[in-house]
């Protein structure tokens, strides 16, 4: 009995494998697993009607793993057809020659949002089509403002800083605040002058941290939202930006949880939760700043085996309802210009500050900030919320350190 | 004598293996150890460059402490409680089976859920141990677990003493099982009590047991990455960056392979001295008894 | 047998003080390690707690049963995960590893073991050298030699992987403990004509049943685990481990517990079944061995 259904299997596998002989694409992502599908079983099955003749096999690879299990496949001369890359990679790889060039007279690379072609830009060459720039900013529940009579999501530091002491007062937790990521972010909306001092004039060295009037002054304010009660500072540094907090914030166990949009699929999962997605409070604008992450795309390496078939693959993702379908799942932005906006409405204060151009491209995600300097704002943050009485240049002085050792 | 050496194919394919996937890659890490080598593309010779800035800073040194002081402490606590467990268990044959496989449960699943699973334990708001101790009005004793930086380095190391306590009770089982029979009744005959017993008969005889565990647990936890990784990340602010979180912090989060392997190389050095040192003793232990 | 005749003649007189205090501490040391037992399996209980949890349910009442058993997160990790069929494949590529590692791993030991000159203590402490190798920079150059061999996606390469990577602790582990047998048996042999490869066979191999046996288990966990080689070596989606349909739960920017702890339930199920039943033939085979 048992040996029959092995062998059922063994067969049924067997006559799947080989009933179709066409062209197996071969494609590695970080999305399109079961935590992030972003649309891609749909897609994928439009593709294949589509071109019956290629059959997607999508492999999915944890960002983080990609560097362990890409780079020999690329360096060996068998790598996948298409994978996905972000600006990092795109350096790296692109960087080392094993990328090839998508072409700079494609119509989606001359419609790209400015900013963003010049990340997947190397030596006049497009080395990935972007797929997305997706948005960081404040997770809001509504129903708890409610509680204490506020109807809006909190998008000055004023506003923020009433709601945190209006909730704090109704025994409310008003904010998650962690070292590892959420702080970061209101660090650098108030830090980073959209129309001001761009961010390479730190990277590059010509100007410091320590004495930076802007990122001085975001400090205080971190100590104003202590004393606004809007969190216990060091109790932070003991929550899992990625896990532990978004599950108190479902919960309905803290107001106000700074995030990206990518967690809005799941937070939809959630029955009762009712929420809002808003931009970041800032000194530098009055309807809040929206952080926009750039996102990965495709990239087909050099050596792949099937270079027709990934290049349409490409063709079918530059259309605008495939995209879309990407970007309705991702809850994200289409990074090219006129893309028409798939948000959600619970996203429309942010999407509203977006409109209004109140908005910067997270330097992380632009390669304008080292990747060093994030392991040290994580780690440096989390050190200042453990310590907020001591001098703000502790925490810049490391900074600047950072960015000359990588100079 | 000669038939003997003859016995030495047998260890051929070992050999082989050895050599192919083990000497091969750690003299290629030396090689990139001196270069500026990002994981792909051309690697450019900087020289001495990446230990001198190894040495001249005082963040390493204390990385490596902190690494050499929490495999003390996973090593003796898990050196301790497998014994512990295992000297128990031999004692009781009835429920030897289903203990040995429970306790071994934990090593069972993947770090990455064994760390997902603590950092819910530990999480200060809503986490199982403290809700725990609130409820059981013990609320005074909740702690920021993985937050403060003076205890993060004892929870991280206590998950995973939790996780590998069936490991070293496996090794000591295995060893008691080589145990024969005659000698403990030979002491039961005297008049011996089970501690007695223990101290005097079992343990010097478990020396063999003792050295694989104690080498291994060593090895293993000096490398060990995965639970600090996803419990802390090294944090908070650089309080559980073991030497083996900055390898993979310069690896895959900046790319610096160079430097990486550099870091890599200084670590085998410790571990092949901590080994070796360890080995020595062990040894000559055994010998004695 | 001695306890037996020891305590024959006292069991006719009355209520025999010895034996209910004997009962009574033996009681009392089963109790004792039974509990710390269940402490020690808390955390695993929680997970599974969680597991069948909504995920409201999980923050607001964190130590709570679930209200009802939600299986609707089985339900959605099984439709996907290609179950059957990844479980056959982690099975069968842990087995076959860890008969070729028992077997080559025990081979090459019992000559160093034997052979205690310096030849062999510097092999013992190269094989050292092999478990504390840097993971990442074995990567490469091991896809290199599978590609150039052509074992890139098949079972015999993942399982040849796994051998190599696994071997330095198998020959650790078996030096150390060959090196515990008394040399008086090997010499018995000797004298009745049997040869090297013989002595091992009839005499070692059998004494080493409980050292095989966990170094079994050890070897069991790591391959079924590991989702890094299989990722690397096998694209071929039927040949995937049943880890890697694990993985996919796991997010790159976080987890969700509702989704991440079914699945890793359901993927270290069997493992923990082919642990028990393993252990179970492995310890009958062990006291079989002492007994001749």
């Amino acid at each position: 009995m048992k040996r029959t259904i092995i062998g059922q299997t063994a067969l049924a596998v067997m006559m799947a494998s080989t009933a179709s002989a066409a062209t197996v694409l071969d494609v590695v992502a970080w999305k399109g697993n079961e935590a992030e599908p972003a649309g891609m079983p749909e897609l994928i099955e439009k593709f294949e009607s589509e071109n019956p003749d290629i059959d997607v096999e999508l492999t999915f690879v944890a960002r983080k793993d990609v560097d362990k299990v890409i780079p020999p496949r690329l360096q060996a001369g068998t790598p996948p057809d298409v994978t996905m890359v972000d600006g990092k990679l795109v350096a790296l790889w692109g960087g080392a020659g094993l990328l090839d060039d998508l072409g700079t007279s494609t119509e989606w690379y001359n419609n790209l949002i400015p900013s963003v072609r010049d990340i997947v830009t190397l030596d006049d060459k497009a080395l990935s089509y972007p797929l997305e720039v997706i948005g960081m900013g404040n997770f809001v529940n509504m129903d708890l403002l409610a509680k204490v009579g506020i109807d809006k999501a909190p998008v000055t530091i004023d506003a923020l800083k009433a709601s945190c002491s209006a909730l704090a007062a109704a025994g409310i937790s008003p904010m998650i605040f962690a070292g590892g990521f959420p702080a970061m972010l209101f660090v650098g909306a108030n830090g980073i002058d959209p129309k001001g001092i761009s961010p390479t004039e730190y990277s590059s060295g010509d100007r410091q941290f320590v004495g930076d009037d802007n990122f001085n002054r975001t400090f205080d304010l971190v100590r104003e939202l202590v004393g606004a009660e809007c969190f216990d500072p060091k109790l932070q540094a003991g929550l899992d930006p990625w896990a532990t907090a978004p599950q108190e914030f479902k919960a309905g166990n803290v107001a106000i949880l700074p995030q990206g949009a990518w967690n809005i699929g799941q937070f939809n999962d959630v029955e009762g939760l009712n929420y809002q997605f808003a931009p970041m409070p800032s000194v530098h604008t009055d309807y809040g700043l929206a952080l926009d992450l750039v996102g990965p795309g495709w990239a087909i390496p050099k050596d792949a085996a099937h270079k027709e078939a990934a290049a349409k693959w490409i063709e079918f993702f530059s259309r605008e309802e495939n995209l879309n379908v990407f970007l309705k799942a991702e809850g994200a932005y289409s990074p090219y210009q006129g893309g028409k906006a798939t948000m959600p409405d619970l996203a429309t204060p942010y999407t509203d500050a977006r409109a209004k151009g109140s908005l910067i491209l997270w330097p992380f995600s632009t390669q304008e900030f080292p990747s060093a300097l994030q392991s040290e704002w994580e780690d440096s943050i989390t050190g200042f919320l453990l310590n907020i009485d001591a001098a703000n240049e502790k925490t810049l002085q490391r900074w600047d350190d950072v960015i000359e050792d990588n100079l | 004598m000669r038939r003997r050496n003859s016995l030495y194919i047998f260890t051929i394919p070992a050999l082989l293996v050895l050599a192919l996937f083990f000497i091969h890659p750690v003299l290629l890490t030396l090689d990139m150890s001196f270069t500026s080598y990002k994981g792909i593309g051309e690697a450019k010779d900087v020289g001495w460059r990446n230990y001198d800035r190894i040495f001249s800073r005082e963040r390493y040194y204390s990385e490596i402490w902190l690494t050499l002081w929490y495999t003390v402490i996973v090593v003796t606590a898990l050196t301790i409680l497998g014994l512990f467990f295992a000297a128990m268990l031999h004692r009781l044959p009835l429920i030897r089976n289903f203990a040995r496989a429970a306790l071994y449960t934990p090593a069972m699943m993947s770090f990455v859920v064994v760390g997902y699973v603590w950092q819910f334990l530990y999480s200060p708001l809503n986490g199982g141990i403290n809700v725990a101790l609130r409820d059981l009005g013990l609320g005074a004793l909740e702690q920021n677990w993985l937050g403060d930086p003076a205890l993060a380095i004892y929870s991280v190391a206590f998950t995973q003493i939790w996780m590998f306590t069936g490991f070293t009770c496996a090794i000591f089982l295995a060893g008691f099982a080589g145990i024969p029979e005659e000698i403990n009744e030979a002491g039961r005959l005297e008049g011996a009590n089970s501690w007695q017993r223990f101290r005097y008969l079992e343990l010097p005889l478990l020396g063999p047991a003792i050295t694989v565990s104690v080498t291994l647990t060593t090895i293993g936890t000096l490398r060990t990455f995965e639970l600090p990784f996803i419990l802390t990340k090294g944090g908070p602010d650089g309080a559980t960056r073991l030497l083996s979180i900055e390898i993979i912090d310069n690896l895959f989060g900046q790319y610096k392979f160079g430097f990486a392997s550099a870091l890599s190389i200084i670590m085998l050095i410790i571990v092949l001295t901590v080994a070796f040192v360890q080995n020595k003793i062990l040894r000559d232990r055994e010998d004695v008894s | 047998m001695s306890d037996l005749t020891q305590t024959l003649p006292q069991v006719k007189s009355g209520p025999d003080w010895v034996l209910i205090r004997k009962r009574t501490r033996s009681f009392i040391a089963h109790a004792f390690v039974l509990t710390l037992v269940a402490i020690m399996l808390l955390p695993l209980f929680y997970m599974v707690m969680m597991s069948f949890k909504t995920s409201t349910e999980i923050a607001q009442d964190p130590l709570g049963l679930p209200e009802s058993l939600y299986w609707g997160n089985y339900m959605a990790a099984l439709s996907s995960m290609g179950y059957v069929r990844s479980v056959l494949n982690s099975i069968g590529i842990t087995i076959s590893v860890i008969v070729v590692v028992v077997l080559t791993g025990a081979m090459a030991a019992y000559p160093l073991a034997r052979m205690n000159n310096r030849i062999s203590k510097t092999i013992v402490m190269v094989m050292a050298l092999g478990l504390a190798t840097p993971n990442f920079v074995t990567i490469t150059p091991i896809y290199v030699i599978f590609r150039d061999l052509g074992l890139l996606d098949s079972y015999l390469g993942i399982v040849l992987a796994f051998a190599a990577l696994k071997l330095p602790l198998a020959v650790f582990f078996y030096t150390g403990f060959i090196a515990a047998i008394p040399m008086d048996l090997e010499e018995a042999a000797k004298l009745d004509n049997c040869n090297s490869w013989q002595i091992f066979w009839h005499v070692i191999r059998p004494l080493l049943a409980p050292v095989t046996a966990t170094l079994s288990l050890f070897i069991m966990i790591m391959v079924w685990n590991d989702f890094i080689y299989p990722l690397l070596l096998l694209t071929d989606k039927s040949k995937l481990t049943v880890m890697i349909a694990v993985y996919k739960f796991v997010g790159n920017t976080g987890i969700d517990p509702t989704k991440l702890f079914p699945a890793a339930v359901l993927g270290s199920l069997p493992l923990l079944i082919m642990f028990v039943a393993f252990q179970r033939k492995i310890m009958a085979g062990a006291t079989a061995g002492a007994v001749k």
